[in-house]
């Protein structure tokens, strides 16, 4: 009866303008990079599965991953995958009741993108 | 209330979300030792990648990583199509697609796995 009362009430859902706090923005990182790494499986499991058939499968893969555009889509996966992994870490660490005071947590969301963007410069450097 | 609705069993979806955290446990620890693995490795090359899978204990480590991953993003996509997929009908066939998805992925990598001559 109260609801009914308040059916016409505003709604104010523009995207665009809704600014959220860095843990908000944390959060809806971790849907879309666990949706994205679920549609990159059947690449990944593509890859592996070529890669073990001979050497020259494999040479070849090497060398795509090589091209600019190969390392580029392979930092890209990296770093979608390194933000899952730590926003993931972030909500183990949460569930044992570590970081969930209001400072905390949102010094642990920044940590997030610093060690997925620290994560992404080593592979960089490294592959 | 107008209409009574059943708010379920209290404990439903404990086993979700317990299979989501030790489905990322393993996976996270496998993920960090195939890293330190391949790091430490002299040479990472088409013998040293092969011969790797050549150990049976590494591809029954393998095969729960994807077996992890397999039920990890079936958990996660249900909750985002919980969130966001409204009409039933809706719902129940992308569900019902992504689960043939995920079971034709996981058959595909245990034909993988199966096919490696130890």
């Amino acid at each position: 009866m109260e609801m009914d009362k308040n059916k016409n009430r505003p709604v104010y859902l523009n995207l665009f303008q809704i600014r959220l706090p860095v843990g908000g923005v944390m959060s809806i990182l971790h849907r879309i990079t666990g949706a994205v790494l679920v549609l990159l499986l059947p690449f990944a499991i593509y890859m592996l599965q070529r890669s073990l058939q001979d050497p020259e499968r494999f040479a070849d893969i090497v060398v795509q991953l090589g091209t600019p555009i190969g390392r580029s889509i392979l930092l890209a996966v990296v770093w979608v995958f390194a933000q899952h992994f730590f926003s993931g870490v972030r909500h183990l660490l949460q569930d044992v009741g570590i970081g969930l005071e209001i400072t905390a947590a949102r010094r642990g969301a920044w940590l997030t993108f610093i060690g997925s963007g620290l994560v992404v410069v080593v592979a960089g450097a490294c592959l | 209330m107008r209409r009574i609705r059943s708010t379920g069993s209290a404990h439903a979806g404990l086993m979700e979300w317990l299979l989501q955290r030790t489905s990322s446990l393993y996976m996270g620890g496998f993920v960090i030792f195939t890293v330190f693995h391949f790091l430490v490795s002299p040479k990472p090359d088409y013998a040293a990648w092969s011969g790797w899978f050549t150990d049976g204990v590494v591809r029954l480590a393998w095969a729960l990583f994807i077996l992890s991953v397999l039920v990890h993003a079936w958990i996660g996509l249900r909750s985002i199509y919980m969130d966001y997929l409204h009409p039933l009908w809706l719902r129940f066939s992308v569900s019902l697609l992504t689960a043939f998805g995920l079971l034709a992925l996981g058959l595909w990598s245990a034909e993988i796995l199966l096919m490696i001559k130890p």
